[in-house]
């Protein structure tokens, strides 16, 4: 209890940087949880079109037209000015209509509507449009003879609407929110598990402390082994209060699979960082430095990883060096998690991989630092 | 005497150098060893391999009768270190700090907080129980130092330069706990380069350079070892270089120096040699201020021991 006392006492001293990791931890979290609602929400719009009627505006071209107003937003333009509308993208689509267009197609001379679009998607949307009123109208144009029948029935056509309805049981809002946070949690966990544990093992590992415990007549291994367990301990706990806000924030969806999932990953997480951390301490004894390695380190990884600003816009050459790192691991799995429906062994085998090499890390950090920590024992 | 610590031909080599030579030693109960020696000639080494923090490569240590190795908890337990850098840590308070190395004996909790009571009293901190190290003057640290080394009532005591850097107040405060300690019956080894602290705290002395034991004995003894008798100063206002050579030429005169009015004769043996000396300069008409005759200091006898030559 001697040295547990003393770990608590000195990991008292040193509250301050998990206070404030986990502050930033809330705030970010907070902030990504008012913002991130757009992302998955979906709002109607129309393309902006233009429509050059060179036809008189009556019978089968002013239901085209109507056609046209009813799905679009008709922007009025100066015509000499077209060109640099669709460069500025003042209008997505531009539509001219013929001269004599009702009389040759009531005619069945299928007269050409001429198009000029920006080719974006709403431009597509629009073309999509267009192309089904005409092949309704073709289609029709051959078996009612009379203009008001054939305006009625392509009118009838088109109203027609399927109802679709999109089931999926993944709540990607809650989903989202949770793989933020616990992105974001590499970063927190990460740095103050480094943080702490490299002070308190500087403390206990300066030199002449070292010396006073090892004459004394308690075994050093057994001091050793408490001092590792009660960084464990710490480290458990850090994660355990992470868990409990990440249950506060993201709600329900922590106890769903895909939240087992990140409660797992980020358990595995914490374990890599507690190993980690330890080796840090092996090789850096000075306390000034961690500060430094602490920002190194978990900053850099973080940025690395995707853990501020998402993978998917990071450069390829970033994301290959980032597979270095376990933090990149990590959050590649709280990132399939994401996008997971079914939960099977195929499924899985990207999320067990990451998981892997997690474990990986560990043992390698453990490996090292065993190594180190011999050397140095040699040399003093 | 009950023999404490018993070293018998010790060698410590690092590569080609040895830092320990074939060194045998005793300490005895309730004795307060002083072990001095220029910087390299083995002290530190010495005491490494009796605490067991290092190998050494030949030689038989003994504490309390058995031999000791790094995991010889039972004879641990009854020593203590008080080393010349501080060893504390920065993040407990001054009781808290003491509670945990006495903790690392001791861990039944009331006779814990006895010892630990007891540690603040001997030192005279318990003024400042509740600061954090970084709060206190340097003689207060080295009092810190000393309480964590000791609150668990060690039989043996291992002392490394206890009052470097420390103000004579502290000194004073720190010796008389030293001697206190060794009225309560433990037995301590004591190393410092201060030779009025080992003339007054040690009851035997050692002196060690590269590696091996050049003298042990009392004060009086080592002093015994020394070529010099008696060395005269005084302090003079017109002094001859023909009187000066006069004086170089008494048949017990081993050394004259004369700078800054200030006359020094060293005498290699003899009686009377101030009368003599007084007689003389009266009859040079030399006037003379200030006289006085000394015996030689442990200083003289460590400088002729081990030479005067500077050392890292």
């Amino acid at each position: 209890m001697t040295v547990f006392k003393a770990f608590l006492k000195v990991l008292n001293k040193n509250k301050s940087p998990i206070i404030l990791y986990t502050v930033i931890l809330i705030c970010f979290g907070a902030f990504n949880f008012q913002t991130n609602d757009k992302s998955i929400s979906f709002v109607a719009d129309k393309p902006d079109v233009y429509i050059m009627n060179n036809d008189e505006e009556e019978g089968i071209t002013k239901n085209l037209v109507n056609y046209l107003k009813d799905n679009s937003n008709i922007v009025e333009l100066d015509e000499e000015r077209l060109d640099d509308a669709l460069f500025y993208r003042d209008v997505n689509y531009i539509v001219y209509i013929p001269k004599n267009y009702r009389n040759d197609f009531l005619n069945g001379k299928n007269p050409t509507i001429e198009v000029k679009s920006t080719t974006d998607a709403q431009a597509s949307f629009e073309e999509m449009l267009l192309e089904r009123y005409l092949k309704v109208a073709n289609t029709l144009q051959g078996i009612y003879q009379d203009e008001e029948e054939l305006i009625r029935e392509i009118n009838e056509v088109l109203e027609t609407e399927t109802s679709i309805e999109l089931d999926s049981k993944v709540d990607v809002s809650s989903l989202a929110k949770a793989t933020f946070f616990y992105n974001f949690l590499s970063y927190s966990m990460l740095a103050g598990v480094i943080y702490v544990i490299c002070l308190i093992i500087s403390s206990f590992n300066s030199r002449n402390v070292r010396k006073r415990i090892i004459i004394s007549s308690m075994n050093y291994k057994k001091h050793n082994r408490i001092l590792l367990l009660s960084n464990l301990l710490f480290a458990f706990t850090l994660w355990l209060i992470y868990v409990i806000m990440s249950i506060i924030l993201c709600g329900k969806v922590i106890f769903t699979s895909g939240g087992i999932i990140y409660l797992v990953n980020s358990l595995l997480f914490t374990i890599m960082s507690v190993t980690l951390a330890l080796l840090i301490s092996t090789i850096v004894n000075n306390k000034d430095a961690i500060n430094g390695i602490v920002n190194v380190v978990a900053l850099g990884s973080s940025f690395l990883c995707g853990a501020f600003v998402p993978v998917e816009y990071l450069p390829s050459f970033i994301i290959k060096i980032a597979h270095i790192l376990p933090s990149y691991w990590f959050i590649n799995t709280n990132e399939t998690v994401k996008y997971l429906e079914v939960f099977n062994f195929n499924s899985l085998k990207p999320v067990i991989i990451n998981m892997g090499m997690l474990v990986f890390f560990s043992i390698l950090f453990i490996i090292l630092n065993s190594i180190i920590s011999k050397r140095k024992q040699i040399i003093d | 005497m009950k023999k404490i610590i018993e070293v018998k031909n010790l060698t410590k080599a690092y590569k080609k150098l040895k830092a320990v030579d074939d060194l045998s030693l005793e300490v005895y109960e309730g004795e307060i060893l002083g072990l001095l020696g220029p910087n390299g000639s083995g002290k530190s080494t010495t005491i490494n391999c009796i605490l067991s923090l290092i190998s050494f490569n030949k030689g038989n240590i003994k504490i309390f009768g058995k031999t000791i190795k790094p995991d010889s908890y039972d004879i641990k337990k009854d020593i203590g270190v008080i080393f010349q850098e501080v060893a504390v840590f920065e993040e407990l308070t001054v009781y808290e700090n003491i509670d945990y190395f006495c903790g690392l004996y001791i861990k039944d909790k009331e006779k814990r907080k006895t010892y630990v009571d007891d540690a603040i009293n001997l030192v005279g901190l318990q003024e400042f129980m509740t600061f954090y190290p970084k709060q206190l003057s340097g003689g207060l640290l080295r009092r810190l130092n000393i309480a964590c080394g000791i609150a668990h009532k060690p039989k043996l005591i291992f002392l490394d330069e206890p009052t470097v850097a420390v103000d004579p107040q502290s000194r004073n405060n720190i010796l008389d706990g030293i001697k206190k300690l060794r009225d309560n019956g433990a037995t301590i080894v004591y190393t410092t380069h201060y030779m009025e602290e080992v003339e007054i705290l040690c009851d035997r002395i050692i002196i060690l350079d590269k590696g091996k034991i050049l003298a042990n004995g009392t004060s009086d003894e080592l002093k015994e070892l020394a070529n010099i008798e008696e060395k005269v100063t005084v302090e003079v206002e017109n002094l001859k270089e023909s009187t000066i050579e006069k004086i170089k030429e008494f048949k017990t005169v081993d050394e004259v120096e004369f700078s800054n009015n200030v006359l020094i004769v060293t005498y290699k043996k003899g009686k009377n040699n101030l009368v003599e000396l007084i007689d003389f300069l009266k009859d040079e008409k030399v006037v003379y201020n200030k006289i006085f005759s000394e015996r030689p200091t442990l200083n003289d006898v460590f400088l002729e021991l081990t030479g005067k030559e500077l050392r890292d």
